[in-house]
């Protein structure tokens, strides 16, 4: 299987809040060659995070939206519905990034991703016919009730919001707001810290990393890519593009038209595709 | 100065007749993409209009489970396309739909600041307490709290939103601020720099005493349905006194009806514009429809046969007084159930259809404004895109050139093309 070695930035400055800067930072981003901008951090929400994700998707044509979504403040229904929209308005490129609110704790986040993964699951891919002639509009069989009930969230479904493109958006963890779940695509972790089962690892770094060590733990598995908080993003995204281009032989190109889990080769794990499948 | 009329576009999925989506001139496949959603925005901005509005529910289309197979749904999350829109465009305002029975007023109050500083000051929110019994369900709670319960908590919710977005700070060091009323209370802070706006502009949209009530206390700005010129002008006197009995000033409020419209070069061209479209609704469709409005699944019931009464108050989501007073009489009629189900689909939500000239329509706008039924409009086109071009192409040339609709934006923000004050 095709790898693609993944460069990815957390941006949480008050900065997104204002639109030159928020498109200006964004388009060096993308021009550098980053994978995943991950918008706020578990510690640093100055801005709605869903917002600007949904404001940069047409500004944007590659890069991965990664909004943080806070327990404390979000519902599963709303979140799973508005990263259904911005996964259809950015063509396929949303993720996004459960972060556990104060006195929230990971258990709750783990009842988030279950109850929204439950949502998505309740429209099939193929629900929409849209058959002006015959005037159905949808394959009635092909949406369900969720039914979910988790510690926590209640939810009865269906979404009123399509499946997303990609099935269901990328999922990131934080690990310094850690939680678990099957499927978890990737994983940002400190430079010392243990790396995740069956996850990408995105390994924290400074802006001049020893991309030795980085290219042998990306060819040895231990890591799917790399991660860095961008300060300032005139200063800081030139040196991710020097790292875009030292480690270019491990990346896919980037044909626009593909999702961003074709693009990253990160397919919808199998388990959730089974769960999600229809009879 | 003759007065100014107000211009919203209200757009809901792919337009207000159910059947508008089967249109030769529709695009629903669109409604999922981008594209779309910028070349109506710019659309909106090329008619001078003040704001496109997103409509919102909290529950998926049908009832009792069941989801119809010929109505076009889904939509996307409002505040998600308004933010995305807002990329795209330069001047136009961006109405967003939000509950305060299922949100909190900390998220509501981040989510319309971001959408407010990304956009230079262009949010706006349509508040709702949110009545269909199946949004419940979709949030945990067995049954949906009572309409009083609704709006005595939006009342807090706005006043605490409020206090947040009053509590934004330039240096980003807002202060925290306490709430606690009965049915909100909330320890918040509003990170991040103070709005463009000040604060959103506030739409409501309520018709029940409670509902008027509320948005006498705090809209400013009002959508309603209008059937007739003299609904209208009841309306707008009603609320001018409760507006003014609030202790507000009744003229800062604009009062914006819904208008649906099909438009042709004559009224009969019009008139069979109208009937083709509807006749886009099969009675499938209709029963379906019909259905949803009143929150109990027909799929199973025969067309031919009278409105099966018993069945649908014993089964309905909704309140069954409700539903009772909207069936008892058709159905004591004998009338089949297709064929009621039929003629429902001809007032969509309570709106009327205006089926006329593009001069007939401005004509009428332009009574309207001056007889006091409204401020504006708000334009519900019966299919799209292809019913919005029209008007943006014949007749807002119409009501500019009669100097009741300005050539250009004012200024950045919503509240200076509505001419509200912050």
């Amino acid at each position: 299987m095709n790898r693609h070695f993944i460069l990815s930035a957390t941006i949480s400055q008050p900065g997104l809040n204002d639109p030159a800067w928020a498109s200006s930072a964004l388009a060096a981003a993308e021009r550098a060659g980053i994978d995943l901008v991950v918008l706020g951090a578990p510690n640093s929400l100055p801005f709605d995070p869903i917002v600007v994700a949904a404001w940069a998707a047409p500004m944007t044509e590659k890069i991965g939206l990664v909004p943080c979504v806070s327990t404390a403040v979000s519902h599963p229904f709303h979140a799973a519905r508005s990263l259904s929209a911005i996964d259809f308005l950015s063509s396929g490129r949303s993720a996004w990034n459960p972060v556990a609110g104060s006195a929230h704790s990971k258990a709750v986040t783990e009842d988030m991703v279950l109850a929204a993964r439950s949502l998505w699951d309740g429209w099939a891919s193929d629900a929409l016919i849209i058959d002006k002639e015959t005037g159905r509009y949808l394959d009635a069989s092909k949406v369900r009730l969720s039914n979910y009930e988790g510690p926590h969230f209640k939810v009865r479904g269906p979404l009123n919001a399509a499946r997303p493109l990609q099935g269901h958006p990328l999922l990131v963890c934080d690990a310094s707001s850690p939680f678990e779940a099957v499927g978890t695509d990737l994983a940002i972790v400190d430079a010392q810290q243990a790396t995740l089962p069956n996850t990408g690892c995105l390994r924290r770094a400074g802006l001049n990393p020893d991309l030795t060590a980085l290219v042998a733990g990306f060819e040895a598995g231990d890591i799917a890519g790399v991660h860095w908080e961008i300060d300032d993003p005139g200063q800081d995204i030139p040196k991710i593009a020097a790292v875009a281009e030292a480690v270019s032989g491990f990346r896919q190109d980037m044909q626009s038209g593909a999702t961003l889990r074709e693009r990253l080769c990160l397919p919808l794990a199998e388990q959730l595709v089974s769960e999600g499948a229809f009879a | 100065m003759t007065k100014q009329i107000h211009l919203w576009a209200f757009l809901q999925g792919i337009g207000h007749y159910p059947s508008g989506w089967r249109h030769a001139d529709a695009t629903p496949e669109a409604v999922f993409d981008v594209d779309y959603y910028k070349s109506i925005g710019q659309l909106a901005e090329r008619g001078c209009f003040d704001s496109i509005v997103f409509g919102d529910q909290l529950q998926s289309r049908g009832a009792n489970g069941h989801t119809p197979e010929r109505v076009a749904i889904p939509t996307l999350d409002p505040i998600v396309l308004l933010a995305a829109m807002g990329a795209v465009t330069d001047h136009i305002g961006l109405v967003a739909t939000v509950s305060t029975t299922y949100f909190e007023p900390q998220a509501v109050a981040e989510r319309f600041a971001t959408l407010d500083r990304v956009t230079g000051g262009r949010a706006g929110w349509n508040i709702v307490t949110t009545a269909h019994p199946a949004s419940a369900w979709n949030f945990g709670q067995d049954e949906m709290p009572e309409k009083a319960s609704r709006y005595a908590r939006a009342h807090e919710f706005v006043n605490a939103a409020c206090e947040l977005w009053d509590s934004a700070d330039s240096e980003g060091n807002a202060e925290p601020v306490q709430y606690r009323g009965k049915h909100i209370t909330m320890d918040g802070t509003m990170p991040g720099p103070v709005l463009p706006q000040g604060r959103p502009v506030l739409v409501q949209a309520g018709q029940s005493p409670d509902g008027r009530a509320f948005a006498a206390a705090t809209a400013e700005a009002i959508f309603c349905p209008a059937p007739t010129k003299e609904d209208g002008i009841a309306f707008r006197n009603d609320m001018h006194a409760r507006i003014a009995a609030a202790g507000r000033d009744p003229e800062a409020v604009k009062i914006m009806p819904g208008l649906s419209f099909i438009l042709a070069d004559s009224e009969e061209a019009a008139i069979a514009k109208d009937e083709a479209v509807l006749d886009l609704a099969d009675e499938a469709l209709c029963i379906e429809y019909l259905g949803e409005s009143i929150g109990f699944w027909l799929g199973d019931h025969d067309p031919k046969a009278p409105i099966p009464f018993n069945d649908i108050i014993a089964g309905t989501e909704f309140p069954a007084a409700d539903i009772t007073r909207m069936l008892e009489k058709p159905a004591a009629s004998g009338i089949a159930l297709g064929e009621f189900a039929s003629g429902h689909v001809r007032t969509p939500r309570g709106h009327t259809v205006f089926r006329g000239t593009p001069q007939q329509l401005a004509d009428r706008m332009i009574d309207w404004i001056d007889s006091g039924a409204c401020d504006g409009f708000t334009l519900q086109p019966a299919y799209m895109p292809g019913e919005l071009e029209i008007f943006v192409d014949e007749v807002v040339p119409l009501l500019q050139k009669a100097g009741r609709l300005r050539l250009e934006y004012p200024g950045p923000t919503l509240r200076d093309t509505m001419g509200i004050a912050a």
